[in-house]
């Protein structure tokens, strides 16, 4: 008797080792694309009129940094256009002096750490330069930034608005899904629209 | 599922009513205690649902029962179950910080309860031996938010009670080993606080069904 409740004891022990909390990593939604946006909460975004939109997305990976162009960039930066202009902003030229700048970074194959304070450094070469330290991450993440270029100084700029969207242009997902996902950025944040004249 | 669940429970009831009405024989000797080792499917009720609603069937259930009295037995009951659920597209918000984070996420409790128990056996020495319980004691649970590799969770202890019906049904006159039916309803002090969700008072219904070794 000792002996089957002994078996009894062990087979329920090996069961219960080999039971794990946690649910299966496939089932797990590491590849499915995530937004995540966050403001200044201190901003008044109808102190602001005009914005202007980098030309081009610039790609950051382990190796090397890159400007990013085809089909893809070109749908991400007129979703952009389209979500600011539908708010209230107005697009102009850099050289008109905009309240807002904007530029996109993709970071690829790069565990990005971002550790910021609420000012940069320095301009490149027309727009400020996002000051984001990283190391290598598994997979693509673009980070659209929405600088105040009306308080801006020589040596500082402050970021009124980020979003970071996780997974995009890892080739598994369509323009379409990642230009969705850029709406979504800015549909999480209804505070960004202006009624400025 | 709760279809299912409740249509299960007019089955087995069913069954075993029948059986002891068609074998009233009686087991070849006076159990002493009995152990049990079952699968255990959760579902889970009330508040809990906010969180997850679906039924689990990850989950097992080792207990051990002592005669004292009679039919009256006392003992222990550990488990191990987990529920779980993907919500798709879903955005979270913290307002004061001014962020938003829309994803799919997928949500899943891991608790495990342990109690002691008390249980009454109507036919303690027939072959179908029905029994009411109850169960009071803890649990130990964490509630998992997962959003692609990060992990927001919360780990919490409370006090449990868990009112059950079942019932042993032996495999033969001197066999030590028989089948374990068993439904409870389990009411605890949990609570979750996450995605900004508030549960309180977790309940749910579970689904044993295992083996049992009869120890004379």
């Amino acid at each position: 008797m000792k002996t089957k409740l002994m078996l009894l004891l062990m087979g329920a022990g090996l069961i219960l080792a080999s039971c794990t909390k946690y649910p299966p990593s496939s089932d797990r939604l590491l590849e499915d694309l995530a937004v995540i946006t966050q403001y200044d909460t201190k901003a008044d975004f109808n102190s602001y009129k005009t914005y202007s939109l980098a030309p081009s997305i610039t790609k950051v990976t382990d190796k090397d940094t890159t400007v990013m162009t085809g089909p893809t960039a070109d749908a991400v930066l007129a979703q952009i256009d389209k979500d600011m202009q539908a708010r209230g902003f107005v697009k102009v030229a850099t050289t008109a002096k905009p309240d807002l700048g904007i530029e996109v970074v993709y970071y690829q194959n790069t565990t990005v750490y971002t550790y910021y304070y609420d000012y940069w450094g320095w301009y490149y070469p027309y727009y400020p330069y996002y000051p984001v330290y990283y190391s290598s991450y598994t997979t693509g993440l673009a980070n659209i930034e929405l600088i105040d270029l009306k308080t801006a100084t020589t040596d500082r700029a402050y970021i009124r608005w980020n979003a970071y969207i996780r997974g995009l242009l890892t080739g598994s997902h369509t323009t379409a899904e990642i230009t969705a996902k850029v709406d979504q950025a800015f549909i999480q944040t209804p505070q960004l629209v202006t009624t400025a004249k | 599922m709760r279809k299912i669940f409740f249509i299960l429970s007019i089955l087995v009831l069913s069954a075993v009513s029948l059986q002891a009405q068609n074998e009233p024989a009686s087991l070849g000797f006076t159990p002493s205690s009995y152990y049990t080792f079952s699968w255990n499917t959760t579902f889970t009720m009330g508040d809990f649902n906010k969180w997850v609603g679906n039924a689990s069937p990850a989950g097992f259930d080792l207990g051990g029962r002592y005669f004292i009295n009679g039919g009256l037995a006392a003992g222990f009951n550990i488990s191990w179950q987990r529920v779980s659920q993907i919500y798709q597209n879903e955005t979270y918000t913290i307002p004061d910080k001014g962020i938003a984070i829309t994803a799919d996420n997928y949500r899943f409790t891991w608790m495990v309860p342990f109690q002691g128990v008390i249980a009454y056996h109507f036919m303690q020495d027939k072959m179908v031996s029905p029994y009411l319980g109850l169960g009071i004691g803890g649990d130990y649970m964490e509630h998992h938010l997962l959003i692609q590799e990060y992990d927001i969770y919360k780990t919490r202890w409370d006090f449990s009670l868990t009112p059950e019906v079942g019932a042993l049904i032996k495999f033969g006159n001197f066999s030590s080993w028989g089948g374990l039916v068993a439904f409870n309803y389990k009411w605890t002090t949990n609570k979750i606080e996450l995605y900004q969700t508030t549960s309180k008072n977790l309940q749910m219904l579970n689904l044993k069904v295992g083996l049992v070794l009869i120890v004379r």
